[in-house]
């Protein structure tokens, strides 16, 4: 074949695509802070995060627990926090007992309790499994945070979720990356509110 | 009781609930969230800004080693290792022309891991995957937030001496994977952050990923 046409000019309009969805995270600052201190009430009292996504959203999944259970920031204390995606033995028992919408759902109803926090990746929000699960999760008691991207699907339509962060783009590689930022600063700023005991939720929020 | 104290430390005369520590605290993060938006962004833009000749010339180097039938290998550790699997799934997943592109993160199978671990050393697990699967042509893409993660180094050593080409992702200064002689294509993040090296990271491979497909669906 001949040598690809691809030049520094794409790369840089690659970049520049990123921008404003980047941008319109700030916008939801607020958003993102009531998840952290939701989130860290639920820790305070002792639950446990669980996580869990489909595809390049798995990986996220157990980026995310790693995130909490081996913190980057040398002093930060370890959360507990699990992620659903990376036992396959687990995972395709799941799926063969139950079809695909159980993936999620099928471990939680053996792992969560109702203080935990389950928290699902779905960039599009069209993952049925995670909606699903985040139902399971929030019937049980568990506080429930997406985090999803476009128009939110199937997650900004149910009453199930208690934080849903929107992404605001159709494009699934920016979502991606901002979910990144997103789940990075959930983790540094959860800290922030444990530091912080009076600030938390009187009760389970 | 003195209001002395209290003014200096209220969380030790507050509970869980203060409304107004609270909203400290809510404000405080949200603050901190838009200041972290805005880093991520100068950190993308000066990494477009400053290394887009060599992403382009990375790209093109993975699209003619696609097209002749190499694979990819990603691997790294920690939250490096699930976005090795990200660029896998990235690249393994059919686009819209229903293809999906050979690539494998070396994170991904406990078993080997864990025996390498085990039987050998942690410094092996990526290279002794590459000396096993590894061929001429191939693509080794290393992931480190320091540029330092010695069995990342030591895949990306291992790599060379098959004859595939090697891509290295770090941040920092570029640690030890900056060295010459050690990738074919590096691409450093300059920040101290972990989480915007990585977060800037997502972003390279994520259009390498998307030059590469465009490029074969135009040859």
């Amino acid at each position: 074949m001949s040598a690809p046409g691809i030049a520094a000019t794409d790369v840089v309009a690659a970049f520049d695509r990123r921008r404003a969805a980047t941008a319109m995270l700030a916008e939801d600052a607020d958003a993102v802070a009531a998840a952290c201190r939701a989130m860290a009430g639920r820790f305070h009292a002792g639950g446990r995060l669980l996580t869990f996504g489909n595809g390049a959203a798995a990986a996220d999944a157990a980026h995310l627990a790693v995130e909490f259970v081996h913190p980057v920031i040398v002093g930060k204390r370890a959360l507990p926090a699990v992620s659903l995606v990376n036992d396959p033995a687990t995972l395709t028992a799941a799926l063969a007992a139950g079809g695909p919408g159980e993936t999620f759902a099928a471990p939680l109803r053996s792992l969560a309790r109702p203080g935990d926090i389950a928290l699902g990746l779905s960039p599009d929000g069209g993952c049925a499994n995670v909606a699903h699960a985040l139902g399971v999760a929030h019937a049980r008691g568990l506080l429930t945070v997406a985090l999803t991207g476009g128009d939110g699907g199937l997650l900004a339509a149910t009453p199930d979720v208690d934080h849903l962060l929107v992404v605001h783009t159709s494009d699934r590689a920016v979502v991606k990356e901002v979910h990144v930022t997103i789940y990075h600063v959930l983790w540094e700023l959860v800290h922030v509110f444990l530091e912080n005991p009076e600030s938390l939720p009187g009760s389970a929020a | 009781m003195s209001g002395g104290l209290e003014s200096l430390y209220p969380f030790l005369y507050s509970s869980p609930g203060d409304p107004s520590a609270a909203d400290r605290v809510l404000t405080e993060v949200a603050s901190s969230t838009r200041a972290k938006v805005a880093e991520i962004d100068r950190l993308r833009l000066r990494v477009a800004g400053e290394q887009a000749e060599e992403i382009a010339a990375c790209a093109r180097a993975m699209t003619a080693a696609f097209a002749a039938g190499g694979r990819l290998f990603s691997f790294g550790n920690g939250g490096s290792s699930t976005d090795a699997q990200a660029v896998a799934a990235w690249f393994m997943t059919p686009d819209r022309s229903g293809t999906g592109l050979p690539a494998v993160a070396l994170t991904a199978d406990v078993a080997v891991l864990t025996a390498l671990s085990n039987d050998v050393s942690f410094e092996v697990v990526f290279a002794r995957q590459l000396a096993a699967s590894g061929r001429p042509g191939d693509i080794a893409f290393g992931l480190s937030t320091s540029g330092g993660s010695a069995n990342v180094l030591a895949g990306l050593a291992a790599a060379r001496r098959i004859g595939m080409i090697t891509v290295g992702l770090a941040g920092g200064d570029g640690g030890r994977m900056a060295e010459p002689g050690t990738v074919d294509h590096l691409f450093v993040m300059p920040s101290s952050s972990v989480h915007r090296i990585q977060e800037a990271q997502t972003t390279v491979y994520q259009v390498l990923g998307e030059l590469v497909r465009d490029a074969l669906r135009a040859s």
